[in-house]
């Protein structure tokens, strides 16, 4: 599009006038996600010291983005393997979602011994204990979960962003009392909106229903600062498999299938 | 005497009932306030408290003047209290309420000032004292003029064990109410201070003055105490755990900006920091150490696990530190049991996290577990197979996927609940659930009901 060509020149140069002025120094690497349609919308991948925000895109959906959470903070702590992950989590949330439970996370790819669980009794002091382990160089990657977001503003988020620059920790704020992204304006870099997706399902050998497979979920980017502009992306399918994303598209569906049977005939009589 | 003739002598006085537990916490309240003297302060019910003040006095320019000042403040605050002090808990009760001098110098001999007092200052039962006074004995001198042996036979060995205790010839120890910090350090303010920062200021103050006595010793505090003693005779405690042996004094007096901002939170009744007319005595104590040794700092990698232990200290300071937990994977079956939240600061960080199971043998569990299971409805195509729909807060959902049957049987020992089988369902949509159907149909229970417990991706 030759036209459009100026007008994006001089964006790209405001651009980088504002990133001057918003410079921080050190951490500028992006971790890409490994999905290529992700991670073009996202620029290349997403900025350790920056403030991502998460929230399920329907009722329904917070399972799926709690482990769109877990996921994200375990693939951004790669970097720094030993660093613990630090997960604050609202009460009202574990009441009405369950608490995060210790074995299902060994099966995602997190170690419970590497995780350090803050259980605060109101949103507010979610966001204290958030901003508070930011500014402290030791967490590999800070989650926090609130309920209520109504604390939650653009001051709050502006001072997450900051503190998350200090020492280039990956933060991510779940929002599991709100669905849809519809009227948040927040300092965040990044939203996702989760929304659950069936998995790769694995024939099953005993029954016509088939066994559910890896964790897979579709990603909307609602939004990426640093992102192409006129950004309106769709859902995207993706799968967890071995500690990294996969798009689901892309993935193989045949070569998992598990302890289905191995013969085509078998296949065909258990009516796979 | 009678309340008629105390009537009769005072028409118009004032009559109360007693109320024995109100009195008990003012006296508890009034001993808490005393240890602004010395930490040994212990309560001497009914009326009394009693403080050793071995090694103290000299802090308030001598033995009188420190019986002079507790007793003025006392009466500030409306209390008429009379002191005494001895060389034993005894010599000092006696002295209190019965001397004429109630200050017994070093040295000098206790039989001159303990003599002359009267046998009831021996707290001895009603009936020996009468009978004492019946064989003309009424001083506490009476009774040491005279042999042990037939004194003994006669009214009881109580009352020579009670003299031997007030000459010192026996140790009887008190017990003090609180417990005696290993170290602390105070400070005392001739103007009363009230004003937050300056309070900060002075915690910061008192924790280099409380570092200096750790290092010299090598070590560190595990639990801190700050008392602020108000002029109107509150006291007030604010206590600090950290989740190592602590001696920075600039991390203390964090801990203790926590505590006080989480406290100002609050906007309770009782506001540790409602400083009245202001505090006058602040005092850090260390209550628990651990031993600390000097570490050569490291320049190259500075030490990550004493960030980590900075920050579970900081929130926990706030938050509580029960709040603060690691996840700790206990080997028991049945899923309520596999896992525990244990406070991050009783738990060092371990130096080998559980091995991961491979893949293969990995069993199915869901990232979230509802705290307890919930009913629903399901519809099954077999009454012992599993659902093929089901309902769970109101929304119907069509399984698309399914895995097990994964029996979980109770803990043998136990009795109580029945055997579940665990299925892992994926509805249309993608949503994931962990189910089971609770007791064997047939065998355990005639109609087996369904459960929602945890949800997965």
């Amino acid at each position: 599009m030759p036209r459009a060509q100026p007008h994006l020149a001089s964006l790209h140069l405001l651009r980088a006038e504002i990133a001057g002025i918003e410079s921080m120094p050190g951490e500028t690497r992006r971790i890409p996600l490994r999905v290529a349609p992700l991670d073009r919308q996202l620029a290349g991948g997403l900025k350790l010291g920056a403030l991502h925000e998460i929230v399920a895109s329907r009722p329904g959906d917070q399972p799926a983005a709690t482990s769109f959470a877990l996921a994200l903070a375990a693939h951004l702590r790669a970097a720094r393997r030993r660093a613990p992950i630090v997960w604050i989590g609202e009460d009202f949330a574990a009441c009405e979602q369950g608490a995060l439970y210790g074995p299902g996370l060994a099966l995602h790819g997190i170690d419970p011994a590497s995780l350090l669980l803050i259980h605060a009794a109101s949103a507010k002091e979610a966001l204290w204990a958030m901003e508070e382990a930011l500014k402290s160089p030791a967490p590999g990657a800070v989650v926090c979960e609130i309920f209520t977001a109504k604390t939650y503003d653009l001051t709050a988020s502006r001072r997450l962003v900051l503190a998350a620059q200090k020492h280039a920790i990956p933060a991510l704020l779940f929002l599991s009392g709100v669905t849809g992204t519809g009227a948040l304006s927040s300092g965040a870099d990044t939203r996702f909106e989760i929304r659950a997706h069936p998995s790769p399902h694995q024939a099953s050998a005993a029954r016509r229903i088939p066994l559910p497979g890896f964790p897979a979920w579709s990603i909307r980017i609602a939004k990426a600062r640093a992102g192409p502009i006129g950004l309106n992306s769709d859902f995207h399918p993706v799968v967890w498999t071995e500690a990294s994303f996969r798009d689901a598209l892309s993935f193989p569906l045949a070569a998992h299938s598990g302890d289905g049977p191995d013969h085509q005939e078998d296949r065909r009589a258990f009516g796979a | 005497m009678a309340l008629a003739d105390a009537r009769a002598i005072l028409p118009d006085l004032h009559c109360f009932t007693a109320d024995a537990a109100a009195e008990a916490a003012t006296l508890a309240a009034i001993t808490d306030w005393c240890r602004r003297f010395t930490p040994l302060a212990a309560l001497d019910a009914p009326d009394g408290v009693m403080l050793d003040i071995t090694g103290a006095a000299h802090l308030f320019g001598g033995e009188a003047k420190l019986l002079a000042e507790a007793e003025t403040r006392l009466a500030a605050q409306g209390f008429t209290a009379r002191a005494g002090l001895g060389p034993t808990p005894e010599a000092a009760w006696a002295l209190a309420r019965f001397g004429q001098k109630r200050l017994m110098p070093e040295g000098e001999d206790p039989l001159r000032w303990l003599g002359p007092l009267p046998l009831v200052a021996l707290r001895l039962e009603e009936q020996i004292l009468a009978e004492l006074a019946q064989a003309g004995l009424r001083r506490i001198e009476d009774v040491l003029l005279r042999p042990r042996a037939p004194l003994t036979a006669r009214f009881g060995i109580a009352l020579f064990e009670r003299l031997d205790a007030m000459f010192g010839r026996a140790k009887t120890p008190i017990s003090p109410r609180f417990e005696v910090p290993s170290y602390l350090a105070e400070r005392r303010y001739g103007e009363p201070i009230s004003r937050r920062e300056t309070i900060e200021m002075a915690i910061l103050a008192l924790a280099q003055e409380l570092a200096r006595l750790l290092l010299r010793h090598g070590e560190g505090a595990r639990r801190l105490d700050l008392s602020l003693y108000g002029i109107d005779g509150r006291v007030r405690h604010i206590g600090a755990g950290t989740s190592r042996p602590l001696r920075d004094p600039r991390m203390i007096a964090r801990l203790f900006h926590e505590k006080l901002e989480a406290a100002c939170a609050i906007e309770s009744e009782d506001d540790p920091l409602d400083a009245g007319f202001g505090f006058d005595v602040l005092r850090l104590s260390a209550l628990s150490v651990e031993c600390l040794d000097e570490e050569q700092a490291n320049w190259i990698r500075p030490d990550e696990n004493q960030d980590l232990a900075d920050l579970i200290d900081r929130l926990g300071a706030r938050l509580g530190l029960r709040r603060v937990t690691r996840l700790a994977l206990i080997d028991r079956h049945w899923p309520e049991f596999a896992v525990a939240c244990v406070p991050a600061a009783q738990t060092l960080p371990a130096p080998h996290p559980n091995p991961l199971p491979a893949s293969g043998e990995r069993e199915l569990r869901p990232i979230r577990l509802l705290t307890r299971p919930e009913p629903i409805e399901t519809i099954a195509s077999v009454p012992d197979g599993p659902p093929v729909r089901f309902r769970w807060r109101r929304v119907l959902h069509e399984i698309a996927a399914i895995e097990g049957p994964e029996r979980i049987a109770s803990e043998w020992w136990k009795n109580v609940d029945l055997t579940r089988d665990y299925f892992c369902a994926e509805d249309l949509e993608g949503r994931r659930f962990w189910l089971f159907r609770e007791g064997l149909y047939e065998t355990e229970c005639a109609r087996p009901r369904w459960f929602m417990h945890g949800l997965f991706a």
